[in-house]
């Protein structure tokens, strides 16, 4: 069983009564494993297609399966628990929150997370080590660079053990330095036979992935090295 | 900013979601999360709660007053006694000096209400002197006397602690004896017994018969205790020299209306006094509850203020706190998107705001509580008239409005939070 089957996914945003189409029917399935770059010239529907992935956002039409169930006429509430216990979110923005620590910004998926796992401090510890971050733990983001942010980031993300890692230009903000640190972890991360899902627009971001999928106008353009 | 705005501006989305309750232990969760919020904001947090604690602190004051009052009006129940009816002589409306001449009740207008209730209450009348000189050996001091007929302890409830009662030989044999209140006894005699010795009043020789047991002070403020009693006749022909009393005591047996007592005494007084309204009477009935309705309000008017005051404190306060808190919401747009892909539910969400409104207010009612217990304290130690007291309604009352100012205007924000499309929000 695939892990994302879409089909004929549409999405057309409506503001003031004009319609602006963004997806025109995307058929795409992703197994287990993968790690699929997104590619495509901007306001192509990258970003909505993430979004779509993500649960943060409703096609207009077609169907969104995750493990074979229907994910398309859940409730917000049943949403958030599939977003909350399966899917982890890597921003361009890093999107941390600058008031609590380090480890504070890694445990912040469990605030949603019912029970609360008791073993949480230990994990964020460990996905901290992880990411090379073990020494920064009480420190406040402001305090790191931007590679190490974004580090914080994907430890956050990974820490209730997503089936799906989703990357939104995770090397968008940063220094070439500082991307190859990232995407050398997400190489690691595909090693472990994690999927991951990444947004990108620099093919030298993309040669990292195993499948490249460009998107054109809102239809898949080319889909490259697929299983 | 402008992307704030641009999300705050979205139509709201539709979903099936119910407002699903919180789990106690993801509320737990979250009330700590939204108190490191408002702590990482500490100049916004204290501007929204300036308005409740404004508020909780007047309406302190005010519970205090009015618990102050309440508790008051109870020592004077149990001072006089529910059931007692006093009629002082002389006029005047209300508390205070009496006016025109207070020689106007006679020991026939005691006759005459005797006759009348004997079935109905215990009637004593009696004579009070405040200031009046009483020596012991070289000891003297000044005291009040009230002369006072055979009925009087039963009619007041009072009796000798030790010694006997003053009886109706005393009374009909102008007796030179008195009893004492405690704290004549001890000043006057220290550790002597006072009993069997012979003191002067007025320069009359008086013996003591008897020490009344102590009733403490009054709720106005008096020293019970501090008092002589002796047979009124003694007090009217021998001591004092006058043919009229100060008051009458009734005591209303069980099983009769105090009200229908009081009416039908103060008509028979205006009677024996050909007194037609709208004359003034020259005398005055009171009641306990009379008097408890007296104070209540007199300090009904200021209540009223103050509970109208801190209305408007909350009121104010709640909309600082809400528009605060809206602005709060649109600069952490970006926060409540992560949030919602982390797995925020809307619920949550709004949880998480609601509990920042409502914690806000919490805070700004323990300041306001603290502030307010300042009038409550100091006010009865310079003011002792001004009754204030602390009683668990103070509490109740300030935790009850400012959780409520909290939970009202918190709403609003929250709803705004909880329904940003996350991703406007994250973009």
């Amino acid at each position: 069983m695939a892990m994302i089957e879409l089909k004929g996914i549409t999405k057309v945003y409506a503001t003031q009564g004009v319609e602006t189409p963004v997806l025109h029917g995307i058929d795409l399935t992703v197994e287990e494993g993968e790690f699929v770059a997104l590619m495509g010239p901007s306001g192509t529907g990258k970003s909505t297609l993430m979004n779509l992935l993500g649960l943060l956002d409703r096609p207009t039409s077609g169907t969104y399966r995750l493990h074979g169930q229907d994910l398309t006429e859940l409730s917000d509430a049943a949403l958030s628990v599939i977003r909350n216990r399966r899917i982890g979110f890597v921003f361009q923005l890093f999107h941390l929150l600058h008031r609590v620590s380090v480890l504070q910004n890694v445990l912040l998926p469990l605030l949603y997370t019912d029970p609360y796992p008791p073993d949480a401090r230990e994990r964020a510890l460990a996905l901290l080590q992880r990411v090379g971050l073990g020494d920064r733990v009480h420190f406040k983001p402001n305090a790191l660079s931007g590679g190490q942010q974004q580090r914080v980031a994907i430890a956050r993300a990974l820490l209730n053990e997503p089936a799906l890692l989703l990357a939104d230009e995770p090397t968008g903000n940063l220094d070439s330095a500082a991307s190859a640190e990232i995407l050398a972890l997400f190489d690691d991360l595909h090693r472990e036979g994690r999927t991951i899902v990444m947004v990108t627009h620099e093919p030298d971001v993309a040669a990292h992935a195993s499948r490249v999928v460009t998107l054109k106008d809102g239809r898949i353009f080319k889909d490259e090295g697929r299983r | 900013m402008e992307r704030a705005q641009a999300a705050l501006a979205l139509p709201l989305r539709k979903t099936r979601t119910l407002p699903l309750p919180v789990g106690p232990a993801r509320l737990w969760r979250l009330c700590r999360h939204a108190a490191g919020a408002l702590w990482s904001q500490k100049g916004k947090a204290f501007l929204m709660m300036v308005g409740t604690a404004v508020g909780i602190m007047l309406l302190t004051a005010v519970v205090g007053l009015s618990e102050g009052v309440e508790k008051r009006i109870q020592g004077i129940m149990a001072t006089f006694g529910p059931r007692s009816v006093v009629v002082f002589a002389g006029g005047g409306r209300i508390e205070g000096p009496r006016s025109g001449s207070s020689s106007t009740l006679k020991p026939e207008d005691a006759a005459a209400v005797r006759a009348r209730f004997a079935d109905r209450a215990v009637v004593a009348a009696g004579l009070f002197r405040p200031g009046v000189n009483v020596k012991w050996g070289d000891q003297s001091v000044q005291t009040t006397v009230v002369a006072a007929d055979p009925n009087y302890p039963q009619a007041f409830d009072w009796y000798p602690s030790s010694g006997d009662p003053l009886d109706v030989d005393d009374e009909r044999s102008f007796g030179r004896v008195c009893l004492l209140g405690a704290t004549v006894a001890r000043n006057l005699f220290g550790d002597t017994d006072p009993v069997g010795q012979r003191i002067l009043l007025n320069r009359v020789q008086f013996r003591v018969k008897g020490v009344l047991s102590p009733k403490g002070t009054s709720a106005m403020g008096f020293d019970m205790d501090d008092r002589i009693w002796i047979p009124l006749s003694t007090g009217m022909r021998r001591v004092f020299h006058v043919d009229s009393l100060s008051f009458l005591r009734l005591q209303v047996r069980e099983g009769y209306e105090v009200s229908g007592v009081v009416e039908e005494l103060t008509d028979l007084l205006r009677t024996r006094h050909h007194i037609v309204p709208p004359e003034e009477d020259d005398f005055r009935v009171r009641t306990p509850d009379f008097i408890a309705q007296r104070i209540r309000s007199m300090s009904r008017t200021t209540q009223t203020v103050g509970a109208a005051l801190a209305a408007v404190a909350l009121l104010v306060g709640g909309v600082v706190l809400m528009n605060i808190l809206l602005l709060s919401v649109s600069e952490r747009v970006p926060e409540i998107g992560l949030k919602r892909a982390l797995g925020a539910r809307q619920t949550d969400i709004f949880a998480e705001f609601l509990a920042e409104s409502v914690l806000v207010s919490l805070f700004g009612m323990i300041l306001g509580v603290l502030l307010g217990l300042l009038p409550v304290w100091l006010v009865p130690a310079f003011f002792p008239t001004i009754p204030m007291s602390v009683t668990w309604k103070t509490f109740a009352f300030a935790v009850v409005f400012s959780s409520l100012v909290g939970a009202v205007f918190g709403v609003q924000p929250a709803r705004r939070a909880a329904r940003l499309d996350p991703v406007a929000a994250l973009r």
